[in-house]
């Protein structure tokens, strides 16, 4: 039995929290009408029962209702990224690393907020789990001064953290975290998340063209010659998986990989693309994905033993805090895009589902088999990252030109092949 | 593509310390390069003139600070020469103790460093957590983890601590182990790392001779030097060990070095367990060594990262009427030019890292 | 969006400093995949950003500080990081 989303509907959702806030402010309206009378029509207007008395349609196809309900969907998805996704996840990998590194890694938590009430004597601060280490970080470089070097180019400068920041927060718009639970069900979603991703290039070449620094335009160059490298075998290999699923929509590409393949006793393999002859193309993929991600086996564009920090050099306070701290969001995004494509998505088994006041939740829905996904791939992602030294830059670019090209085309052959020998079928 | 200078130093995460590269890349080749150095220049043979003998031993431990021990006894050396004294048997067999244990905490300060400087940050931190062994090990012996003032002239400043010879082959047991399965492992048999080092940064054995690159720098050319065989002093000659030297093609570039500089401290913990079991258990570990003292004195010792030579020349008075320090590093930084042309700018980095520099005794 | 575009490519051609001419290049191509998404034509324009925002000014860029004396304002060997 395959799993069932959380949230069946983001909208839906949405609009029932827009009515339950409009509901509030409507009280507070008609209180407030009390003593100032002409508020009385404006609160009658927001009144679902005043309304269906003086014959108005529902609130809810009113115009402003609808945008509000929009804005709060998109605040809903950017938060859940950012917020949530975001922080959680710089905070397993410096966790994770720290770990493999014998050592313990950050550990400002709760207990170590100096307004804490509870309990402070027997909690020594430096012994949480490190969850606020990130806040605290963010706070930090709030707090800093914006430094502007004097030759750079102003203009450009201030405008690529916002290009760079705004292409990943776009790679959410059409990324589903589940059947539900998503902002837009595009038909070409794959290739919006790829255009997403390949205007990153640009944002980075100007930020190290504009900053006037030769470490920043070394590292910015890097990043192009190298990002630009790395997107063709990447686009390549989903160009083979296309062959097998025949849509570009994320949500298809998941509902055809819930099926069951084969059965291996009480096990039944799922037909995840990753067991199909896509298998390559799978490897290929993972392989130009950590190279977007700019993780340490190709991350030459910040090299910070060369270059100190690559392309971000100049960048100080906030700004850098975007242009760094985004690395981690389009991580989630990569991992997610791979276990969309080839793992599955959030199929998974549902066990139990639970009725609560008529409404079912499944005990484990499909966001957390979604997330534990993401992670689990983000894992391996930072294992490697971090027991490997860094490829330099020739070397990388040979990688990418005569190995993961060539694959990548074989990975086509071989799903073309599979098509025309009925091996497997579209869809 | 347009050649440009960029400066690597002396404010850069390079840059093992206060000196600066200069880099002349033309895209991302380097063509040319030009140390820069004296940033950390504190004048050390002028001082030394208006201090004591035994004195100036606080000195010297602080012209390397990862190899304080190293240097304190070349200097302790070319006094007692000059002083024509001898150390005491169980003395010398203390210090060729002290001098290992400070060599593998120093070859793993350059390992802990080599790490970052190819991306490997995982390196640094193992590294450093195995240095830590060594340096407890020094302080039971000395008292002091950093400038530990441990030799003397004459011998050394105390004898060692009851239950040292234990712990020490505690420690290097466990330090092996660490070294088989770990390091090895993350550096040696890492694919990304023989990509990074073999065929980077080499220098012919003729050239390097020419620039006066001396210890593991030199061995990884594939010429047999060593110090501490070919000149020996205290008690090497006693001593069985064998000098790593790089005996297979490719000599002279980065992995070579690498491969040097690790297979010692494989070595080093070899000479401290049979130095542990030939010392003699009982007997005088210094003799009082003169105030005033008149003559040459010159010693060269296999230190860390090379030669290193003092020549001390007293005059009848109190202190030296002249020293000379002779700094390997010094000399290897001269050569490194050579090592880094026609490189990627990316490999700078891992050549620099490669021949392990220390700016304190670089710049004196 | 033509006027953005319009605007973009004269700001192509009058641009003195090259480097900047290319980001407006971007710019121009990208109000250009506006305009096929104005017409519904979603796949061209997806594919109008990935290749002519993602990839040709990126080329380009890379020409002009390949090929350039002087990418920057150089301070010499004497100054500057």
């Amino acid at each position: 039995m395959t799993s069932a989303p959380l949230v069946p509907n983001l909208f839906a959702v949405c609009e029932v929290l827009v009515l339950a806030i409009v509901w509030v402010v409507d009280q507070i309206l008609y209180a407030l009408a009390g003593l100032i009378p002409p508020l009385t029509g404006l609160a009658q207007w927001f009144d679902p029962v005043a309304r269906a008395r003086l014959g108005m349609g529902p609130l809810g196809s009113e115009l402003l209702i609808v945008v509000v309900t929009w804005l709060i969907a998109v605040t809903v998805i950017v938060i859940w990224a950012t917020l949530v996704n975001l922080l959680t996840m710089m905070w397993v990998e410096r966790k994770f690393y720290s770990r493999l590194q014998d050592r313990y890694g950050i550990m400002i938590s709760i207990w170590s907020l100096p307004f804490w009430p509870f309990n402070r004597a027997h909690r020594p601060t430096h012994r949480g789990t490190g969850y606020l280490q990130n806040i605290a970080d963010g706070v930090k470089l709030l707090q800093k001064e914006n430094i502007t070097p004097r030759n750079a180019d102003s203009a450009m400068f201030h405008i690529s953290p916002v290009l760079i920041a705004s292409s990943t927060l776009m790679i959410f718009a059409a990324l589903p975290w589940s059947s539900g639970f998503y902002v837009a069900n595009l038909e070409l979603g794959i290739l919006f998340i790829f255009a997403a991703f390949s205007l990153a290039p640009l944002g980075i070449l100007i930020a190290g063209w504009s900053a006037n620094n030769k470490y920043t335009l070394v590292g910015g160059l890097r990043a192009a010659a190298m990002l630009m490298a790395y997107e063709i075998p990447m686009i390549l290999s989903v160009i083979a998986l296309v062959f097998f699923t025949g849509s570009l929509n994320p949500l298809t590409i998941v509902k055809q990989q819930e099926r069951t393949l084969f059965s291996l006793g009480p096990l039944a393999i799922p037909a995840w693309y990753v067991f199909s002859p896509q298998i390559l193309g799978f490897i290929v993929f993972s392989v130009s994905m950590m190279a977007e991600m700019e993780r340490i086996p190709f991350d030459i564009p910040e090299a910070e033993a060369e270059l100190v920090e690559g392309w971000t050099t100049e960048y100080s306070g906030m700004r850098f805090g975007l242009v760094f701290g985004f690395k981690w969001l389009r991580m989630i995004a990569g991992a997610a895009l791979i276990a969309i494509l080839y793992l599955g998505g959030w199929s998974g088994p549902v066990f139990v589902t639970l009725s609560v006041g008529g409404v079912p939740v499944p005990i484990v829905p499909e966001e957390a088999w979604f997330l534990l996904k993401i992670y689990l791939i983000s894992i391996v992602f930072i294992w490697i990252s971090w027991s490997v030294p860094r490829v330099r830059i020739d070397q990388i670019l040979n990688i990418g030109w005569k190995k993961l090209i060539p694959y990548s085309l074989g990975a086509i052959i071989i799903a073309a092949a599979a098509i025309a020998s009925g091996l497997w079928a579209v869809g | 593509m347009t050649e440009f200078w960029i400066n690597m130093g002396p404010q850069h995460p390079m840059t093992h310390g206060l000196w600066n590269m200069k880099v002349q890349v033309d895209g991302e080749t380097v063509t040319d390069a030009k140390p820069e150095i004296g940033y950390l220049h504190r004048g050390y043979e002028k001082i030394m003139e208006v201090r004591e003998f035994q004195k100036n031993v606080v000195l010297t431990d602080r012209l390397c600070y990862v190899s304080s021990i190293t240097w304190s006894h070349a200097y302790c050396l070319a006094v007692e020469k000059m002083m024509g004294i001898e150390t005491p048997e169980r003395g010398q067999w203390i210090r060729v103790v002290a001098l290992e244990l400070q060599r593998i905490a120093s070859h793993l300060m350059w390992l802990a460093a080599y790490g970052p400087d190819l991306g490997l940050l995982t390196g640094l931190l193992w590294a450093l957590r195995e240095r830590e062994l060594f340096l407890d090990l020094i302080q039971l012996m000395s008292g002091a983890r950093m400038n530990q003032n441990y030799p003397r002239v004459g011998g050394v400043r105390n004898d060692l601590p009851e239950n040292f010879e234990a712990m020490c082959r505690r420690s290097i047991e466990h330090f092996l182990e660490k070294v088989d399965n770990e390091y090895q492992r993350v550096f040696q048999e890492s694919k990304v790392f023989h990509m990074r080092t073999e065929g980077v940064g080499k220098i012919s054995a003729a050239d390097a001779i020419d620039w006066g690159v001396t210890g593991p720098n030199l061995r990884a050319c594939g010429v047999n030097v060593d110090l501490r065989r070919l000149d020996p002093y205290e008690v090497y000659e006693e001593i069985d060990f064998e000098p790593q030297v790089w005996h297979d093609g490719g000599a002279g570039d980065s992995y070579a070095r690498f491969v040097c500089r690790f297979n010692e401290l494989r070595e080093s913990c070899q000479i401290i367990l049979q130095a542990l079991e030939k010392m003699p258990k009982t007997g005088p570990y210094r003799v009082k060594a003169p105030r005033r003292a008149e003559g040459e004195g010159y010693a060269k010792t296999e230190d860390s990262r090379g030669e290193a030579l003092f020549y001390v020349i007293g005059d009848g008075d109190d202190r030296p009427y002249r020293v000379k320090i002779r700094s390997p590093v010094f000399c290897t930084m001269a050569a490194t030019p050579i090592m880094l042309r026609g490189n990627k700018l990316a490999d700078s980095v891992a050549i620099l890292g490669s021949v392990d520099v220390c700016v304190g005794e670089m710049d004196k | 969006m033509s006027a953005f575009e319009v605007i973009g490519s004269i700001l192509v051609v009058i641009n003195k400093r090259m480097v900047r001419a290319a980001f407006w290049l971007a710019m121009t191509l990208v109000t250009i995949g506006a305009i096929y998404l104005l017409f519904q034509s979603e796949f061209v324009f997806l594919i109008q950003i990935i290749v002519y925002a993602g990839a040709v000014p990126v080329l380009f860029v890379f020409g002009i500080m390949l090929t350039r004396r002087t990418i920057m304002d150089e301070p010499g060997p004497e100054g500057g990081p």
